[in-house]
């Protein structure tokens, strides 16, 4: 693996990091400090849907091919 | 004992932090869902844009050998955006107005991290009064709610709140059961 692929990955794992953080916050807030039912089905739909994207990105960046990308950014 | 977790999701006793024992919670007023639509649309919008260009750019994509790119780029602008449209509900959510038989709190929430929470004993209410001004709040019925105070802080202003008129008369109510000591009965749902 090239230093390039190396970095490419450290980038995509901190921003899914980033973005699993925030939607703890995200989370955090509608359960705890929420009122009525409205922020739980928020709360609910919000870690659904976040569930479902970051796993279909987790896929499409299984099957990214990024060699001729890294090519592209070495030239 | 799934019924009784979804539970959850359909009944509340509105209870929130700080409520004093056999304080009862007679409103929960939020801003008018009005309010948040336009956030929404545009995030909505912007969530079209990998769409639009995927449609148009599609077959330059797929003959370049662009298209697993594209679509992991798409997968995180989605991600982005999902996170903006949740972020706009909370801070929606978040920002109450609740009216118990004791007391009015206003809960400003202006970020996740950034919150005032002022609160007003029913008996130190002095006049409220409702403001609507122009077309859309008209016709959708929502306004502002001032209420006059003898506290040192002279006025609660309620933004954007729905059916303002009956809020007013609820508070008014309130304040009034409060100084003759008869518990107030509001009639109706809001």
């Amino acid at each position: 693996m090239s230093t390039l692929e190396i970095i490419f990955n450290i980038l995509a794992a901190l921003i899914f990091l980033i973005y699993w953080g925030a939607t703890f916050i995200i989370l955090y807030h509608l359960t705890r400090f929420g009122i009525g039912v409205q922020p739980k089905k928020f709360a609910a739909v919000f870690l659904f849907g976040s569930v479902v994207l970051s796993g279909a990105a987790i896929i499409l960046f299984m099957n990214l091919d990024i060699k001729p990308l890294l090519l592209l950014i070495s030239r | 004992m799934i019924k009784a977790l979804l539970s959850i999701f359909q009944e509340s006793a509105n209870s929130f932090d700080g409520q004093e024992k056999d304080e009862e919670v007679i409103l929960l007023l939020r801003r008018h869902p009005f309010t948040i639509l336009l956030p929404l649309s545009l995030f909505g919008l912007a969530c079209l844009v990998p769409i639009a260009i995927g449609v148009i750019f599609w077959s330059y994509l797929s003959a370049h050998g662009w298209l697993d790119l594209f679509l992991l780029v798409s997968g995180v602008w989605f991600l982005a955006f999902w996170l903006a449209i949740f972020y706009s509900l909370t801070i929606y959510t978040l920002d109450t107005v609740i009216i118990t038989d004791r007391r009015i709190i206003d809960s400003d929430q202006r970020g996740l991290f950034n919150r005032k929470i002022s609160e007003l004993h029913s008996h130190r209410v002095q006049d409220v009064s409702t403001h609507t001004n122009g077309l859309i709040e008209t016709i959708l019925k929502f306004g502002d709610i001032t209420v006059q105070t003898a506290a040192s802080e002279k006025q609660f202003i309620f933004h954007q709140i729905p059916k303002p008129d009956r809020v007013k008369d609820v508070i008014m109510q309130v304040a009034r059961s409060r100084d003759s000591g008869v518990k107030a009965v509001i009639q109706g749902d809001m």
